[in-house]
C-alpha cells in the first residue's frame, strides 16, 4: 500500500499511543517553560479574524529565551482535538524530540502533554512551531498560529542592545486559487507582523539614539515576503540565527518561509514610521506595523520602494576555499508530476515523493555537499532539520563560505549547493517548508548508517 | 446506410446534450464566438486579443427571411478584452463573414462588459456576471440590436474543469422584439489529459423563448469535441468540431480560438 502523508502521520499517531509520549519526552524534571496548545480567535484587525490554534493564547506564542550550556525542560500540553508535535526549529536536537513525526517523535495526542528537555544549541534566533499536516484545510498546520521565538544565549558576555523587538509575519485565510502556471496554490485574505495587521496592533516605542536589535521572522505557511522600514536601515548581522561573515547595512530584508533575520536599527530619524512588506498589494493586505518615537506624532510615513533587493552572497565571503578532502556529494533534483489544473502539483526528490522517497544513508563525520537543482516553477525555501549548512553556491553566485543557515530559498530553475557535516546521528528530515509542498511530497528522511 | 448511421449520431448526439441539459445549460452565440465562458475575469492592465476563427462545412444553404445562407461561411471574430480591476473587464467584438461571391464584410460589433465574485468571497465555485450588447446587419441577422445577460459558474476538480452559461437574450430591434427573453444555455466540461492538453465537450443551445420553449426541431443545439492547449498563461487555444444535430442548426462547425495575453503599463515588481 502507497501511504500519502496523512495517512502516514495518522499511523504514527496511532502507533504511539496516549500512554507512551511522556516517556519519550526524557524529562521528569520540573518544566522552565510551560507551552499550551489550545484553540484560539485570532484578531487580525477589527474586522478580521480567524480561528485557529496557538500555544499559551497567544499570537505569536511567546518569547522563549534559554541559555547556551543549560538544561530545558518544555512542557507542552495540547488541548486541541489534533494530535499536535512542536519542532525546535533549527537546534541540533535528537530525533525523539526535534519535533517531526517523520524523524520519529511521537505526537501529543488530543488531551495528551509532553515534556521536551534538552541542551539548546547552537546559539541565535531559532524559532518553534507544529509539524502536522494541513492538506487542503488552509486553517490547520503552519497556516495557523502555532509558531513562537526562541533565543538561545550565547556562552559567556552577549552583546547589549538598547531594546530587543522580535517581529514575525504571517499570512493569515488561505484558500486555493490557479496559478499563472496552471496549478493551484493557496493565497491570502490578510498579512500581519505580530498577528495584527498595520495599524491595528501596538506600536514599536523606540527613543532617539537608540541601538535596536531586531528579530524578524517569516512564519507565513508558503509567502516569501519582503521588509522595510522607512527612513532607516538595516544592519544585519545574523541569518537563521547563524552571525554571518560580513555584516551588511541594506535598505530591505527578503524572507523566506521559515527564515530569520537579525538586524541592527539605528534610531536616528525621529518620527513615526511603517515597518512593513514592500510589495504594495501585500501591505495593503495588513502586513505592517508602526515605528514609533517617543514624543513624536503624526501619521505613520512609508516611503515606497521602487523594487526588490536581496542578495545572500553580499553576507559571505566569495571565492574558492581549500576543498575539502572526502566531502561526499549529493545530487537532489527538485521536479512535480501534473495532478489537474484543479489540484496541486506532487512535489518530487529524484522522482520520488514522500514517504516513497528513499533515504539517503550519511555516515557520522562525514561532510557532504547537497547539490540542489529545481527543475520546477516555484521557488522552494529548503530546510534541514537537527544540522546547520553552508551556503556554497546560490542563485549563481561563485564558491561562497562563512553563510551558515538552515534554510535556503532555491529560485526556480536554479541551482544551489550547501555542505554540512552529519555530526547528530539520528533521523534527519529534508524538506521544502512551504507548507503545501511538503504535504504533497516535497519531503525526504536522512538516516544515519 | 449512410443515413442511418448519422441519425444514430444524431441521436447519441442528442442523449448527450440531454444529460448536459440537465445540469443547467447556455447560450447561442451565432457562429461568431463559439466559446463557454469561464467565471475568470481578464487582469487589470492586461488586455485579452483572440481571434474566432468558424467555419461552417455543412450549413444553411438558402437565403431564410433575407439572411444570407451560412453554407460555407468563414467567420472571423476579433475580441478584444481589457481587464479593469480584479473583478471587471470589458469586452468588444469586430464580427466579420467571408463567403464566396460576398468577399469579406463587417457584420456587427458588440460590448461586454463583465464583473465576477471577487476571490474573497471564497465560494465553492467561479462565478461572473457578463452583459453583451451589440448590433449586427440584417443580412446577417434579422435582429440587428440584441442583448444578452450571461451568468457564468465554473469549477476545476481535480483533472475535470466544469462550466454552466445559462445565458438570457433579448431582441431589441427586429422581428423577434416582441419574443421576450430567449434561453440560450452552454455548457463545457473537459478534463486535463497532461499539463498541457485538455479536452472535453462544449453544448450550446438555443431553445427559443424562455417562457415557451421551440420546438425541439426548430432549436437550436450544436456539441463540439474540443481540445486546449495551455502551452502559456499568456496564451489560450481552442479548436473543436461540433455537430447540429436539428433542422434549425448548422450541421457541421470548425472552430479555432487563438488568444494572448498582452501586459501594458509599468510593471513593478512592488506592484
Amino acid at each position: 500500500m502507497i501511504l500519502n502523508r496523512r495517512q502516514f502521520s495518522q499511523l504514527s499517531g496511532m502507533a504511539v499511543g496516549s500512554s507512551a509520549f511522556r516517556a519519550t519526552g526524557l524529562g521528569l524534571e520540573p518544566a522552565d517553560f510551560t507551552l499550551d496548545i489550545a484553540p484560539y480567535l485570532v484578531e487580525v484587525s477589527p474586522k478580521r479574524h480567524y480561528r485557529t490554534a496557538a500555544y499559551n493564547n497567544q499570537v505569536p506564542g511567546p518569547v522563549l529565551r534559554m541559555r547556551q550550556g543549560h538544561n530545558y525542560t518544555v512542557e507542552v500540553r495540547n488541548h486541541t482535538a489534533d494530535p499536535e508535535v512542536v519542532h525546535w526549529h533549527g537546534l541540533f536536537l535528537p530525533s525523539a524530540i526535534d519535533g517531526a513525526m517523520e524523524e520519529g517523535t511521537p505526537m501529543i495526542p488530543p488531551g495528551g502533554t509532553a515534556s521536551y528537555t534538552f541542551n539548546p544549541d547552537p546559539p541565535g534566533f531559532r524559532w518553534f512551531h507544529t509539524h502536522t499536516f494541513a492538506g487542503k484545510d488552509l486553517s490547520k498546520a503552519q497556516y495557523g498560529g502555532l509558531h513562537g521565538f526562541l533565543l538561545i544565549e550565547p556562552r559567556g558576555a552577549t552583546e547589549r542592545y538598547d531594546r530587543e523587538v522580535f517581529l514575525g509575519l504571517h499570512d493569515w485565510g488561505g484558500h486555493f486559487k490557479g496559478s499563472d502556471d496552471g496549478y493551484m496554490m493557496p493565497v491570502y485574505d490578510a498579512s500581519t507582523i505580530n498577528g495584527k495587521t498595520l495599524g491595528f496592533g501596538e506600536p514599536v516605542r523606540v527613543k532617539q539614539g537608540e541601538q535596536v536589535l531586531m528579530h524578524i521572522l517569516n512564519s507565513s505557511p508558503t509567502e516569501i515576503h519582503w521588509i522595510a522600514l522607512a527612513g532607516h536601515s538595516f544592519h544585519v548581522i545574523a541569518l537563521d540565527g547563524n552571525r554571518i561573515t560580513h555584516p551588511q547595512t541594506v535598505s530591505m530584508l527578503r524572507l523566506a518561509p521559515a527564515e530569520r533575520i537579525s538586524a541592527v536599527v539605528e534610531m536616528n530619524a525621529p518620527g513615526v514610521w511603517v515597518l512593513g512588506e514592500v510589495r504594495k498589494g501585500v501591505q495593503a493586505a495588513g502586513m505592517g506595523i508602526v515605528i514609533e518615537y517617543a514624543n513624536a506624532t503624526g501619521k505613520p510615513v512609508w516611503n515606497q520602494p521602487e523594487g526588490l533587493v536581496w542578495n545572500y552572497s553580499q553576507f559571505a565571503t566569495k571565492g574558492q576555499t581549500a576543498p575539502q578532502n572526502g566531502t561526499t556529494q549529493i545530487e537532489l533534483a527538485f521536479d512535480s508530476k501534473f495532478q489537474g489544473h484543479g489540484n496541486e502539483e506532487l512535489w518530487r526528490i529524484n522522482g520520488q515523493s514522500y514517504p516513497q522517497s528513499h533515504s539517503p544513508l550519511l555516515k557520522a563525520g562525514q561532510r557532504y555537499r547537497l547539490v540542489m537543482k529545481n527543475q520546477s516553477m516555484d521557488d522552494h525555501p529548503i530546510h534541514l532539520h537537527r544540522h546547520s549548512f553552508e551556503v556554497r553556491r546560490v542563485d549563481g553566485s561563485a564558491e561562497l563560505h562563512g553563510l551558515w543557515k538552515d534554510v535556503v530559498l532555491l529560485r526556480a530553475g536554479s541551482t544551489a549547493e550547501v555542505e554540512f557535516v552529519a555530526d547528530n546521528p539520528g533521523k534527519t528530515l529534508f524538506h521544502c517548508h512551504q507548507q503545501d509542498h511538503m504535504d504533497r511530497g516535497f519531503m525526504m528522511v536522512f538516516t544515519y548508517a | 446506410m449512410h443515413k442511418i448511421k448519422l441519425n444514430l449520431a444524431a441521436k447519441a448526439i442528442l442523449v448527450v446534450a440531454a444529460i448536459l441539459g440537465g445540469l443547467g445549460t447556455a447560450v447561442a452565440q451565432g457562429n461568431y464566438e463559439i466559446q463557454v465562458y469561464g467565471a475568470d475575469t481578464v487582469a487589470p492592465k492586461n488586455l485579452m486579443v483572440e481571434l474566432h476563427s468558424n467555419f461552417t462545412p455543412e450549413g444553411q444553404k438558402y437565403y431564410v427571411d433575407g439572411v444570407l445562407p451560412t453554407n460555407h461561411q468563414e467567420h472571423e471574430t476579433l475580441e478584444l478584452t481589457e481587464g479593469i480591476n480584479n473583478w471587471a473587464e470589458v469586452g468588444f467584438y469586430v464580427f466579420t463573414s467571408s463567403q464566396d461571391g460576398h468577399g469579406v464584410q463587417w457584420v456587427g460589433d458588440h460590448i461586454r462588459p463583465r464583473v465576477k465574485a471577487p476571490d474573497s468571497w471564497h465560494l465553492p465555485v467561479g462565478l461572473s456576471l457578463s452583459t453583451e450588447i451589440g448590433y449586427q446587419r440584417a443580412v446577417y441577422s434579422p435582429d440587428t440590436w440584441t442583448w444578452e445577460i450571461r451568468p457564468i459558474v465554473d469549477k476545476t476538480l481535480g483533472r475535470w474543469y466544469l462550466a454552466f452559461n445559462p445565458a438570457l437574450e433579448r431582441t431589441l430591434h427586429g422581428p423577434d422584439v416582441n419574443q421576450g427573453l430567449g434561453f440560450s444555455p452552454g455548457v463545457k466540461v473537459s478534463y486535463d489529459f497532461t499539463r498541457v492538453v485538455s479536452g472535453g465537450l462544449e453544448y450550446y443551445a438555443d431553445y427559443g423563448r424562455l417562457v415557451r420553449f421551440d420546438t425541439l426541431h426548430n432549436q437550436q443545439q450544436q456539441i463540439f469535441a474540443v481540445a486546449d492547449l495551455n502551452v502559456s498563461p499568456k496564451w489560450e487555444i481552442n479548436v473543436g468540431v461540433g455537430l447540429g444535430p436539428t433542422a434549425a442548426t448548422d450541421h457541421l462547425i470548425v472552430k479555432g480560438i487563438i488568444g494572448r495575453r498582452f501586459n501594458w503599463g509599468h510593471h513593478s515588481a512592488v506592484e
